[in-house]
């Protein structure tokens, strides 16, 4: 799998960064509709139907299926436990998304975590 | 207020959707061997392919169990904080590779477990650090 590392990680990439677009819509959904955690089943209803008609909701999941059908592609041409270890990069895309595009402030623990899944990652690639 | 506190319950509850998690990823993967086809090269293969492994009855399998794990994971942080469930669900990331040894013969050198326990590491620090008071962005 030499020749193709290359293609399959892009590929896991691809996936990954899909995954990521889909959740930062899912959080701008979710935001926008200022919900405050509670066990009302009622409320819970209302707000999920709420989300269910928001646009933005169904283009996140058009990213989550695009996703999946990378996935599998990548499943078709790699073994399962590389491409599961690999496919925690996407910790590094939500990690820079939310620093660059949500604005969140993000810790030094949480930056040496990421540093070590680019690590592991890297190691899982060489071997 | 949520507690805090991981019950015997709750972690049984982890233990079954950190099988689960796997199960769907062995099933996705199974669905990819099912199928006889040659190598994805371009869309129109790639067409192809995702027709026959749509058709897999290990795919659907492998969805239907994504809804459960999901079912199970909003019960799981109804009852205990995210920062504490991923580390104990992050168990998976041991779990794939025994699977894959064991049910699917691939091979794992100890440099790729090397980079396994780094992962590991770097996804318990990252759920961790949802504890870390940090002031917000300007």
């Amino acid at each position: 799998m030499k020749e193709g590392l290359l293609l399959v990680l892009f590929l896991i990439a691809l996936t990954s960064l899909c995954d990521t677009i889909n959740q930062l819509f899912l959080k701008s959904a979710i935001d926008s509709l200022k919900f405050t955690p509670t066990f009302n089943f009622l409320k819970i209803s209302k707000f999920i139907f709420q989300l269910l008609i928001k646009p933005r909701l169904w283009l996140g999941f058009t990213f989550s299926l695009i996703s999946l059908c990378v996935w599998l592609v990548v499943l078709s041409k790699t073994d399962l436990n590389f491409a599961f270890s690999a496919d925690s990069m996407h910790y590094i895309f939500i990690a820079l998304a939310s620093r660059f595009i949500l604005k969140e402030k993000m810790g030094a623990f949480r930056w040496l975590g990421t540093g070590l899944i680019v690590t592991g990652i890297f190691f899982v690639s060489l071997s | 207020m949520f507690k805090k506190k991981v019950t015997f319950k709750v972690l049984l509850l982890l233990i079954a959707s950190d099988i689960l998690e796997t199960t769907v990823h062995f099933l996705f993967k199974k669905s990819t061997l099912d199928v006889s086809y040659g190598q994805v090269v371009d869309l129109t293969t790639m067409a192809a392919f995702l027709k026959a492994v749509f058709a897999s009855p290990f795919l659907w399998g492998g969805l239907l169990t994504v809804v459960t794990v999901f079912i199970l994971w909003s019960v799981v942080l109804s009852k205990i904080d995210l920062s504490v469930a991923v580390p104990i669900a992050s168990f998976s990331y041991i779990l794939i590779p025994v699977v894959s040894i064991i049910f699917l013969h691939e091979k794992i050198s100890a440099l790729r477990w090397l980079g396994v326990f780094f992962v590991l590491t770097g996804v318990i620090f990252v759920s961790l650090s949802s504890k870390e008071r940090v002031e917000p962005a300007k």
